[in-house]
């Protein structure tokens, strides 16, 4: 079958031809080359011959069953949509390697895996939702009603609530604070009942903010309190902000915190029970030991002679059993006065309302702060992607192998049963 | 009867839309060819058989999901060749093709087939897979290039070069060399 390559035809052409496959102004060359050029006329009767030849594999035609069976499953499929099992491979019960052939089967295994990671994942994450839950609750103080847990000191969570350094400090314009009798303070108020420290906060979102804020000091005067701090904070165009610490006596302070939710929305309230009977008792005892200690000494001192070093000595240890019992009648003093007056944190926050031109800052400067922002933005966003990729990609090129792998598989074959 | 007078694809199209007579002559039209198709390619007569129930009970199920992209000979055949690839693959023997090709023509029907045939098969059988097909689907199932290279999934010129590989070498083989 070798071509001469000056030859105007080659034999795949001639093919071609034969098969009414060339194009028609090509075919008409070829069909008037033919006549006249002997070895095109060979080659071409080389593949009639070839084509006849290849015709004498014959088969014999299929049985008359075959019609019965196809017109059988024709006339069962009521529905076209209809599947119609037939046919030897159809009834066999299961067969696994055409399953497991099927690329359906095999995109199922891989959802039905990653359902699963998620369902075993999600129990951990409800249980951190509601850890979470659980804690913002015992923050805000919703676990249980605030009468109830006057009685619980130990599970109720303080919240520090301490003036930001920017305040101003205003201390000076407080009232003077009413100074407590000292007779009554060394005094433990009830000797029989338990000796409670109550600490109170407040977060108030008043709308009158100049009245609520000079309501605040005459209401802790007028219950027999004073205010311990007081710092307010005023920048431009943000809302005003007052924050105070008062001095509550313990019996007025159910009145005192009733007649300060008046002032406006009350955003948060803690209050806390702190038992100190224990420290009492205690330092009480030492009290007495020392001031026992102290009176030995003394009578020591007067009846008693020796040598003049003795002496110092002995004093020198009056002397500091004397600063002991001080120190700890002040310590005495501080805790009774400290059960006596509770403290209260008023955060008193103004409802701010938006001032039209009230801003100072320039456009100019306002465009440049919007400039250095978005710079920043930019930066943080490529430092987030980054770490974000950093972070997740590792496990994002694990999964996407595990599942990519199956899936690359299943598609290899499906290409090479397409191909046949 | 008017339904002669349509083509294939007029057919395949009735059918889709319900006319159960299309069917019963497409599969009248494909019947033989199609038993020859699964005869020509496997070894024992009744599997062939099976096959081409197999094959109009697949176009009867999937006749919803029929789209008229190509010819229909082309979406039957394509339908017949993976039928045939599943076929050999499951009877593991797809290696063993050749030799298989060689043997049955010996012990099958030998008396159906002329010497003739028999040695058709043997040559057949020393091509190479993919050439074997093409020529097949050329002289057998009469398709034209362009069906062929739907069937196959592959470039018509592929489909020709390989056509006349084949055909060279099977003449190599059966016609004398003057």
């Amino acid at each position: 079958m070798e071509r001469n390559a000056q030859h105007a035809f080659d034999a795949e052409e001639v093919m071609a031809y034969l098969d009414g496959e060339l194009e028609a102004r090509r075919a008409a060359a070829l069909a008037a080359h033919l006549v006249s050029c002997s070895e095109c006329q060979e080659v071409a009767q080389g593949f009639r011959a070839l084509s006849e030849r290849m015709l004498s594999f014959e088969v014999e035609r299929p049985s008359v069953g075959m019609n019965e069976t196809m017109l059988a499953a024709l006339n069962s499929s009521n529905s076209l949509k209809k599947t119609v099992p037939s046919g030897s491979e159809q009834n066999k019960p299961w067969n696994w390697r055409r399953m497991f052939a099927r690329p359906y089967v095999w995109a199922f295994a891989g959802l039905a895996v990653v359902a699963l990671i998620f369902y075993a994942s999600i129990p951990n994450l409800l249980t951190a939702h509601k850890a979470a839950e659980l804690a913002v609750q015992r923050a805000t103080g919703l676990s249980a009603p605030l009468e109830d847990r006057q009685a619980f000191s130990a599970t109720t969570f303080k919240t520090p609530t301490e003036p930001s350094g920017t305040d101003a400090i205003v201390g000076g314009a407080a009232p003077e604070p009413a100074s407590p009798a000292s007779g009554d303070e060394l005094k433990a108020p009830e000797n029989v009942g338990p000796m409670i420290v109550q600490t109170a906060s407040l977060n108030i979102l008043a709308a009158n903010y100049n009245e609520a804020s000079t309501a605040i000091e005459k209401l802790a005067a007028v219950h027999g309190g004073y205010v311990e701090k007081l710092g307010a904070s005023a920048q431009t165009g943000n809302a005003r902000a007052l924050s105070a610490t008062l001095r509550i006596p313990t019996k007025q302070l159910d009145g005192f915190l009733a007649d300060v939710r008046k002032l406006g929305h009350v955003e948060r309230e803690d209050r806390e029970n702190e038992q100190v009977s224990d420290q009492y008792v205690d330092l009480q005892a030492r009290l007495k030991s020392a001031r026992a200690t102290e009176q030995r000494l003394i009578e020591l001192l007067g009846t008693r002679t020796g040598k003049l070093q003795d002496v110092l000595e002995a004093e020198r240890e009056l002397a500091r059993i004397r600063g002991e019992i001080e120190s700890m009648q002040g310590q005495s003093a501080l805790l009774v006065h400290r059960v006596n007056y509770a403290t209260v944190q008023v955060n008193l926050n103004e409802e701010y309302r938006q001032v039209l031109g009230s801003g100072t800052v320039s456009t100019g400067t306002k465009i440049r702060n919007a400039l250095v922002e978005g710079f920043t933005n930019l930066e943080e966003g490529a430092v987030a992607l980054l770490v974000f990729v950093f972070a997740v990609g590792p496990s994002l090129l694990f999964w996407v192998a595990i599942l990519l792998a199956p899936g690359w598989f299943v598609w290899k074959r499906f290409r090479v049963r397409a191909r046949g | 009867m008017a339904l002669f007078m349509n083509s294939d694809d007029q057919l395949i199209l009735e059918f889709q839309q319900g006319a159960r007579e299309a069917f019963v002559e497409l599969f009248e039209r494909y019947r033989e060819p199609i038993y020859g198709f699964f005869r020509r390619r496997l070894e024992h007569p009744a599997r062939a058989e099976e096959l081409a129930q197999e094959c109009f009970l697949a176009l009867l199920q999937n006749v919803q999901r029929y789209e008229p992209r190509a010819s229909f000979r082309s979406y039957l055949y394509g339908i017949a060749i993976h039928m045939v690839a599943a076929e050999r693959r499951k009877s593991g023997r797809e290696v063993a093709e050749n030799e298989k090709l060689d043997s049955r023509a010996v012990e099958g029907n030998a008396a159906e087939n002329s010497d003739a045939g028999i040695w058709v098969r043997n040559a057949l059988g020393h091509l190479e897979q993919s050439e074997r097909e093409i020529l097949m689907l050329r002289e057998y199932e009469q398709l034209s290039y362009g069906e062929i290279a739907a069937v196959l999934r592959m470039p018509v010129n592929t489909v020709r070069s390989r056509l006349f590989r084949a055909r060279a070498a099977l003449k190599n083989q059966l016609l004398p060399v003057k």
